[in-house]
């Protein structure tokens, strides 16, 4: 995994280019090195050829024949690799070329010629033709000394094995070099990403780290962190007007409710039968307007809460006395409905850091769902439990009428209604207000099916709050920050 | 739970209240509104007045404080945004020169911040923007009858009796048997006898929450506790008043 994330850094990428580079650059100059050392060692070539010509060409015919013959223990053997006479008819009369060399002209310029010698292998042999003196005194004969390319041949042997010797321990070094300025910058990349995923939790004030440098992620941060800031900025004064609005309209609806309660008292002065109809019309207003006022109020409550200005009011406190008491407030209704309400404690106390009215209004919203989706019959369980990390859970759990798998997100949302709940009265607001107070506690809500043995349906809004310490850590920051 | 014991702090100490004469010293009752909202002011001194309450309203924090001090109220309503003078400031300096009246804070502020603030700087009671009529009388009545004390261990309305030491309630001498919810919740009821109590502020004082529950819920309580304290044929003793709340009913 690390290994895949090293080789996805940009920095990673950008030096194995290097390598790459590095790597044509070193071949580029090794053969530029060994085409010069290839030309040099051919010049010297032609040149010892055309010494040893010169050399020889004085000779008398009988004793060159003799020295080419005994050329193995003579000098020549160390400059020469072949030397051989031949008549007019390229016949061989001494030397050790027992053929002439096909192709092979006879010119005052050194000739390279590929040659198969007697073991079958073929060689390239520099050859130079000399016209020489025969016995009869004229210049009949043909001397053709023959150098092989060995020495050239070992020659890009040597700087091919340089080429290997030192390409290696370079890319090896500008690998790990690579990876070390990768890890560099994956910490760094790992970080801004941890800033991110706060942000998105809804820490809306935190910012990416920023240092002292002015490299390209130093600058992309600080572009980020002020697109953040306008972000924070356009965000608040849309939830300021949004607030506006639920405010403002707070106060014709508060006028228009005291008009209609002022109006119900006229309904005295009507005929019974006139005096009914205006009692409903009058009752359906008023149910009409609380609605408003408690979706005004719901949207107002989701804002204040969004705003985490609450945290100031988090104190210590233990959920299973609040727990055991918004359940005894909820009974009655249970019974009525007849559906079975259950509590389960831990048995260890559940310490958390929180605000009590709202924790309260997360389980009275959770267990209003809860009874209004389940059936007459059913129960309802309430459970708190602690994990082995410390992490605290609220559970709710009914046999009602279950949540579809694609519509679990989208209940969480502002003013969503189930299919299945339309004829269920609410404001649509209580889950989302819900899920507000739960992030204000840097928890999350998890909703499932209820796979229960004993039900067939039903839902499990299960809270999980982080553990008390981390909580604790988190809150400290959070002063600071404010 | 705060505002229940400055609501006892301030009252006097009174052991058996006579019941008739509170509702004629509710019908004089004085009020102070301070409210700079035109048309909402006007709906409420309307209403009020319907309900006999003799008012006098200032549309500024400092034309009210100017008011409030040059003569007596029996119980002031204050918004908290005001112009000049907030709310709240005018409440501070009244309680600081030792003017004890009952004050009911209106804010369209009704977050619990707000509530906890307003009810520091000295006010008895908070009511949150919008509200109903009934709820706002209901209050102000409360404020102005303060409920039976609890000095005495035993209360007794009418035909209801309980002990508070033993936790006992009965009927003309037939012993009901409560839930120690219920038992709670006909304790508050019986120290606001003839009482109109709003859901909310059963809900607030009784069950100490902050919420609106979407469901019925205190419906519910009261009915299951109509069902225990009246047994058939007897008269019902409470009463469910139609857009308001409740009222624990017993003429003497």
């Amino acid at each position: 995994m690390l290994w895949i994330d090293l080789f996805r850094t940009a920095t990673f990428r950008l030096t194995l280019g290097l390598v790459a580079v590095i790597i044509i650059g070193m071949g580029l100059q090794f053969t530029l090195l060994y085409g010069e050392m290839n030309g040099y060692e051919q010049l010297r070539s032609n040149d010892l050829l055309h010494r040893s010509a010169a050399l020889l060409v004085r000779e008398e015919p009988h004793e060159l024949e003799v020295k080419l013959r005994e050329r193995s223990t003579n000098e020549l053997r160390v400059f020469l690799n072949g030397a051989a006479i031949f008549d007019r008819n390229h016949h061989c009369i001494a030397g050790d070329i027992p053929n002439w060399p096909k192709g092979l002209h006879s010119s005052p310029a050194v000739q390279p010629l590929t040659m198969t010698l007697p073991d079958g292998s073929r060689t390239m042999m520099r050859f130079l033709v000399v016209e020489v003196l025969g016995p009869a005194g004229e210049e009949d004969r043909l001397l053709v000394l023959a150098r092989s390319r060995h020495m050239a041949d070992e020659l890009r042997y040597m700087v091919w094995h340089a080429a290997i010797l030192s390409i290696v321990p370079v890319v090896l070094f500008s690998l790990l070099a690579g990876m070390l300025l990768s890890q560099r910058a994956l910490a760094r990349i790992k970080s801004i990403h941890q800033a991110i995923e706060r942000i998105m939790k809804g820490n809306v004030h935190e910012r990416l780290p920023v240092g002292r440098g002015r490299d390209d992620l130093e600058r992309l941060s600080r572009s980020v962190n002020h697109m953040l800031d306008r972000l924070e900025q356009l965000m608040g004064e849309m939830r300021d007007v949004g607030n506006d609005i639920a405010h403002d309209l707070r106060t014709p609806l508060a006028r228009v409710q005291a008009r209609l309660d002022r109006a119900s008292a006229l309904s005295h002065d009507l005929s019974a039968e006139k005096s009914e109809v205006f009692d409903k019309a009058m009752g359906q207003c008023r149910r009409d307007l609380e609605q408003c006022f408690s979706i005004i109020t719901a949207l107002l409550r989701i804002g204040e809460i969004e705003s985490g200005q609450r945290r100031a009011g988090f104190a210590p406190m233990s959920l299973g006395p609040l727990v055991t008491d918004i359940v005894d407030l909820y009974e009655p209704i249970a019974e009525l409905e007849n559906i079975t309400l259950y509590v389960v404690l831990p048995d260890q106390p559940a310490q958390m850091v929180g605000d009590a009215d709202l924790l309260n209004e997360v389980l009275a919203n959770l267990l209003d769902n809860a009874l209004k989706f389940t059936h007459q019959g059913g129960w309802v369980r309430v459970s708190v439990g602690l994990y082995g990390d410390g992490r605290i859970w609220i559970e709710v759990r009914d046999t009602g009428i279950g949540i579809a798998p694609e519509e679990r997100e989208a209940v969480l949302g502002r003013f969503y209604r189930a299919d299945k709940s339309r004829h269920i009265p609410g404001s649509g607001l209580g889950l989302s207000l819900v899920a507000a107070i739960i992030r204000l506690h840097d928890g999350i809500l998890e909703i499932e099916p209820n796979e229960s043995e004993v039900a067939h349906t039903g839902t499990v809004f299960r809270v999980i709050f982080p553990s008390f310490s981390v909580q604790n850590m988190t809150f400290s920051s959070g002063k600071e920050r404010f | 739970m705060g505002q229940k014991n400055q609501r006892a702090e301030s009252a006097a100490v009174s052991e058996q209240t006579n019941l008739v004469e509170e509702t004629n010293e509710c019908a004089a009752a004085r009020l102070l509104l301070i409210e700079d909202d035109e048309s909402l002011a006007a709906e409420i001194v309307a209403n009020l007045e319907e309900r006999g309450y003799d008012i006098q309203r200032a549309a500024t924090g400092t034309a009210g404080l100017e008011v409030a001090r040059a003569s007596h109220f029996d119980v002031m309503v204050v918004d908290r945004m005001l112009p000049e003078l907030d709310g709240l400031s005018v409440l501070e300096s009244l309680r600081q020169q030792g003017y004890m009246v009952p004050v009911l804070v209106l804010s369209a502020l009704s977050a619990v911040d707000d509530r906890i603030k307003g009810l520091k700087a000295g006010g008895d009671d908070y009511l949150g923007k919008p509200f109903a009529m009934e709820e706002l009388a209901a209050r102000l009545e409360a404020l102005l009858r303060r409920p039976m004390q609890g000095r005495a261990s035993l209360l007794r309305v009418g035909p209801l009796e309980i002990d508070l030491i033993e936790r006992r309630a009965s009927r003309s001498g037939r012993v009901i048997d409560l839930l120690p919810r219920e038992f709670r919740l006909l304790e508050y009821m019986m120290r606001r006898p003839n009482m109109v109590l709003t859901r909310t502020m059963l809900l607030e004082d009784v069950w100490n929450y902050r919420f609106i529950p979407q469901t019925n819920l205190v419906d519910v309580h009261i009915g299951k506790l109509r069902r225990k304290i009246d047994a058939p044929g007897e008269a019902p003793l409470i009463q469910s008043i139609r857009g308001s709340g409740f009222k624990l009913c017993v003429v003497d």
